[in-house]
Parts: structure tokens; sequence; C-alpha cells
């Protein structure tokens, strides 16, 4: 057994971590929130020269691996593109990049950009995206959508998949900030990291983003291997993704007490900007509902069943 | 090299294996070794000799020792299947998987060529006296005494919540030998007979079942250098070594996984009709499964290639203890809607409650989740330093 990335994949994501810090790191996210019509331009010339374009997430075991660790990386910093949704684009279809959306109000975080869109079902229906609403928070656009075909089946565990990459991304953050704070932080004479209150709930929180870590690589193994289960691996990736965001988001801002929502504290930012990844194309509940309801009584199959 | 979630060939034989084992062997309706039907305890002995004929027994073992030299994923692989049966090899898992190498590690020719056979044949079990009534998380603080005299030392002191103590032949007994600077010196590993008259024990009943726990009293038990395992007084790097056959477990996960995979079948066409949410909660739970199991992979992992750290294993421990209790609470919900009439759903229903009963102990036993807690936030923490 391989539990991890590949060695190449695990040094493309270190280089893509320096490389997105030396492109302006945390200040990426405030300038595109100033300004969304900015971030082709902030992120677009550093995902390029990373060659993230050139990586083939569909065919190529290497570049799937590659894909996901450069996703994990964009979520460190809450880079403020799409590169999930980029690197998910179908091969058949001549567009940017793919979106999973929801039946209803179908939606992406594509406010702002030029790039082409496919759309995809959790059902497999594919569409172009058409046109757009009006850009909310975290650069969600509604999307209008138009009818290609319904040959996406295989196409939704990878549009699932590599996003939850990214926000493991954020959670390894968040949590890494919150360490750092609670370390240096002196309430009563002694650093909150000296209570065991502040300790257990760190625990709880790596507990989670660990747990997390080990089903990403094993959603993306069951998609590298072409499992026909690969989509029900994605939902319950997904749906253990978005649990792990609540509490490690949780844990982590009651850690960093009031300063944690200052715009001068990178925490607030890595987590509202979380909040489309753990939203779209379904919320919890909806996805647990749409979990239970593809595997019926059968539960999840895999390896060791 | 890119992933690989498979774990080989002759891990898949050897899972069959022991599944047609269990199968052909153990009794549908088993609930371990430890109940009031003397005839479970009978069954234990006899698979064990039946694994034992079949070179299973001691696969994880060396060579050298008459072992199987198995791979950690064969390894892994035993752990799963035996926990999920509830455990047919009794209480000589705990021989096989960790008193056993610990003596082949620590004791001396003598010491081994005694206990490594019965261990091996699967005839003699051991229990562990290392807890006592003020020494449970902090068990360096343990009170029982040996005192040195010119034919060896003097035991005396208690320990409690001592697993299998009343059919057991071994105890692998930790105490006191000396007064050192600081209360992890000065501690003995000793290998004594449980029928010494010098030795009571008084089983304890309980919820978890009725051979689970016991209290030991030693009343001046005659040892000499001949019991002695490892060095005089530095008894506590033993327990460490012991601690770390133990990070990985039992393979709670496998249990849970069986009886959640197996709650559909057993409502049959009723499992549509249960609440939503309750199936929803069985999804989340059968994820925390497989979260759990990888988990535990990762674990094996790092261990087999030295790269472990204090912290890694205790991520796991928290996550899987969890999944124990919080997956005997969504099966007994769906225990409650199974009719206890249905001839069909009584092993069900028996397993699903004496799961419930078990993983109270979960976070308790074996190191405490608070134990977990504190190792894995001090890695945490030292990564900031």
């Amino acid at each position: 057994m391989i539990l991890d990335l590949g060695d190449d994949a695990k040094e493309y994501g270190r280089q893509a971590l320096r490389a997105f810090e030396a492109a302006g790191g945390d200040q990426l996210v405030q300038q595109a929130e100033a300004k969304p019509d900015l971030r082709e331009s902030l992120a677009g010339p550093v995902l390029s020269e990373l060659g993230a374009w050139d990586l083939d997430a569909r065919t190529d075991v290497d570049g799937l691996e590659a894909a996901a660790a450069l996703c994990r990386s964009a979520g460190y910093w809450a880079l403020p593109y799409p590169v999930a949704e980029r690197l998910a684009k179908p091969t058949d279809l001549d567009v940017d990049g793919l979106i999973v959306v929801a039946d209803i109000r179908p939606s992406g975080v594509v406010a702002g950009l030029e790039s082409t869109w496919a759309a995809v079902s959790l059902a497999g229906v594919r569409s172009r995206v058409a046109g757009y609403g009006a850009a909310g928070p975290g650069f969600v656009a509604e999307v209008e959508l138009s009818a290609v075909d319904d040959n996406g089946a295989g196409d939704v565990a990878l549009g699932l998949v590599l996003p939850c990459w990214t926000l493991l991304g954020m959670l390894d953050r968040a949590l890494e900030l919150t360490i750092a704070h609670v370390s240096l932080r002196k309430q009563f004479g002694q650093t909150l990291s000296a209570f065991q209150g502040v300790q257990f709930q760190l625990t709880d929180a790596e507990v989670e983003r660990s747990g997390l870590e080990i089903l990403a690589k094993y959603a993306l193994w069951s998609i590298a291997t072409d499992r026909p289960e690969a989509t029900d691996d994605a939902l319950a990736l997904r749906m253990s993704a978005i649990e792990a965001a609540e509490v490690v988001f949780r844990v982590c801002h009651q850690l960093h007490g009031a300063v944690g929502f200052c715009d001068e504290t990178t925490l607030s930012w890595l987590s509202r900007y979380s909040q489309p990844l753990r939203r779209l194309p379904l919320g919890l509940s909806a996805t647990r509902d749409e979990l239970t309801r593809r595997v019926g009584g059968t539960g999840l199959t895999g390896l060791f069943s | 090299m890119s992933m690989d979630f498979e774990m080989g060939q002759q891990a898949g034989d050897l899972r069959r294996e022991l599944r047609d084992l269990v199968k052909t062997h153990v009794p549908e309706h088993y609930l371990g070794a430890f109940t009031d039907n003397p005839a479970d305890l009978e069954t234990a002995q006899q698979f064990c000799r039946t694994l034992a004929e079949s070179n299973l027994l001691c696969l994880a073992w060396p060579e050298e020792f008459g072992g199987g030299g198995a791979s950690v994923w064969e390894q892994t692989v035993v752990r799963e299947e035996m926990w999920a049966h509830h455990e047919p090899r009794g209480a000589q898992y705990m021989g096989v998987n960790w008193v056993g190498p610990i003596i082949m590690r620590h004791g001396t020719e003598e010491q081994q060529r005694k206990h490594l056979p019965p261990i091996a044949r699967g005839e003699v079990i051991w229990c562990q006296g290392f807890s006592e009534p003020e020494a449970g998380s902090d068990l360096a603080s343990l009170r029982t005494t040996a005192r040195r005299d010119d034919d060896g030392w003097l035991v005396s002191g208690q320990k409690i919540w001592t697993s299998y103590a009343t059919m057991a032949q071994w105890c692998f007994l930790l105490a006191r030998t000396s007064k050192g600077e600081k209360k992890q010196q000065g501690l003995t590993i000793f290998l004594v007979p449980m029928d010494d008259p010098a030795i009571q024990v008084r089983p304890i009943r309980a919820m978890l079942g009725p051979h689970h726990l016991n209290e030991v009293f030693f009343d001046d038990l005659r040892v000499t250098e001949a019991d002695v395992l490892g060095t005089v007084d530095a008894g506590w790097s033993i327990v460490q070594d012991v601690m770390s056959f133990e990070r990985v477990g039992i393979a709670r996960y496998a249990r849970c996984e069986r009886l959640l995979s197996a709650a559909p079948a057993v409502l049959g066409d009723r499992w549509d009709d249960l609440p939503a949410e309750l199936r929803a909660r069985w999804v989340r739970m059968l994820t925390h499964c497989r979260r759990a199991r990888l988990m535990a992979y990762r674990v094996v992992d790092l261990q087999s290639s030295g790269r472990i750290q204090p912290g890694d294993a205790a991520a796991y421990r928290i996550a899987v203890t969890k999944l124990d209790q919080d997956s005997a609470e969504v099966l007994m919900d769906i225990a409650a809607e199974v009719g206890h009439d249905d001839p069909r759903a009584k092993w069900f229903l028996g397993e699903v409650e004496d799961h419930w009963r078990y993983s109270q102990a979960s976070t308790v036993s074996s190191g405490s989740i608070e134990m977990q807690r504190i190792l894995l936030s001090r890695a945490l923490l030292a990564g900031a330093k």
C-alpha cells in the first residue's frame, strides 16, 4: 500500500506554495475582493508559470496527484481563483473548466472571470454556462445553463474531489495559524497553549483535518483507478470535508478570539472564503441525503468489505 | 510512486481464509469468550488450536521464533477479521500480539524457551498487571511493591481492572522495586504464575460482560531473579515498548463496519421505511468507519517504516474510539426498529447490544481518550516551538 501522494506531486505542491506566496500570498484574496475583475490577472500568471494548465488530471495518474497537490496549496493561501474547477475540465468540450452544480439555482465561484465553463449536475447532465447572474460573496454567481448532453456521470467525481483538496489546504492553514496564535498569546500569565481546554480543542480540529486528508487521498485514488464507486467515494469525502470544516473553523475562530474576525487576520479571510466550497454544489445535509439515496442499503463498497 | 490502496493478493487471500475458518469453527451467535457460557471459552481455546495448526496464530511473529513472518498488512487483516468476529482467539490474542513479542525482545533464553511455545500453541492465557486503584492513566504512580530479601523479592499490593485474571495462567506484572528520582524509575516487570496461593483474584461484575474486569491481590508473593523480565528497576522502558505494540490497538472499526453493513439485510424490506435521518446517520457512520480504517493504515505504514512520531497514533485512537461509541448509538436506534420476535434478527440484536455495552469503555481502556488528546496536543504544539 502507498498511502501518500507521489514525491513529484508533493514537491510540486511545495513549489506552488512558495510561488503563491511570492505572488502576493495572503494579499491576493484581499486584492481580489476589492476588485473581483482582477482575479484572472492576480492568479493567472503564477498558475501559468507553474504549468497548471498542462496538468492532465483526467488520464494521467501523476497529473491527477499533482492537480490535487496544487489545489491544496491554492487553498492554503485562499487563492482567489477556481483552480480545482479549471483542472476538472472535460476533455471533449471546448471549455476552460467544469463546475458541479445543483439542480436548483446552479451556481459556481466563477464571477468576474472571462473563462468559458461547462457544468454537470450530480445526475450527470452536462451543460454549457451561457450566462451569469449577479456576483455574491466569495465570487459566487448563479449561472444560466444551456444543455449539452447527459454523458457527465464520469465528470462528477473529479469535479467534487478536487475542491475538497482546496478546502483541505484551507484547514491546514487555519490550524497552523491557530497553533501559532495560542503559542504566542498570553492570558493569566501563561500562553493559551498551556490551558488544557485549549489543547483539547486543537485535538478536535486535528482529528477532523487528518481524517479528511486520508479520505481525500482515498477518493483521489478511487478516481485514478476508475473504480465504479468513485462518485460515492467523492460524496463521502465531500460530506466529511464539510463536517471537518465546521469543526476546524469553529475551533480556530474560538481560539483566535476577537482578533480572528478582523480583516488584518488571515483566519477571517480563510473562514469566509471557505464558504463557497462548503455550500456548493450542496451543503452538508443535502450532500448527506444525496449519498444516502445513492448507496441505498448497500452502503459504501470498497476494498475491504 | 503513485498512491495504491490495494493491500495485495496475499492479504486478500488471508482475509478469505480467516472468514472461512470463522464460519466453520465459530458459532453464529458467538459474542466472545467471556460470557457466562463455558462453551464460549472452549470455542476460543479450540479456535486458537485450529489457527495454530494452520500456522495462522503467530503469523506476525518472526520466523526465528516459529512465526509466519507476515507482512504488516497481513497482520492488519488478522487484527481486523478477529475483532470483527468478536475475537474468537479469546484472551490468547494478548499473548500473541504483545506478550510473546515483548519476551522475544527482553526475555532471557530460558524465559523464551519457557513462555513462547505455549503462547504459540494458543494454550496459555496472560493477564496484564498494570492498573491500580490509585494508578490508572498515571501508571507510574503505582504502589504494588516488590521488597528485596535474600531469596529474591516479596510482592504485595493490588491491581484492578485486570482483564482475564480469572482464567489466566500468567501475569505480566509491573511493580515498584526501588524509589528513583522520577516515579518512572525503580519499576520492574515480573512474569508470575497466577496459580500461586499468594495471589487472589476477585471478579468485578460489570456492564462490559461478566468476566472482563477483576481485582488481583498480591500478599507476599515470592518472585526470584528468574521471573524478572529485562533489568531490575528499568521496567518503564518495557512498558513503553508494550505501548508501542498497542499504538494501532484493536481494530474497532472492523466490528463497527460489519454490524453497520449487516443492518439493511436484517431489516429487509423495512429498511427503506426507516426515518431518512437514521439512514443518513448510518451512512455517516460507514464513512467514519472508512476514515478510521484509513487512519489506522497510516499509523501501520508509519510504524513499519520507522517514521512514526508520538502524536501520529493519537489522532487515530481518538477517531476510532469515538466511532465505536457513535456507531453503537446508531446501531441501537436501528435495532429498536427490529422486531424482537424475528428469528433472523436475533443474532443482530444480541451483537448490537453487546457492542453498545462494550463500546462504553472504548474511550477509557488501553489509554484513555484524554491521554490521547494530551499526546496529540503536545505533538501539535511542539511544531510551533
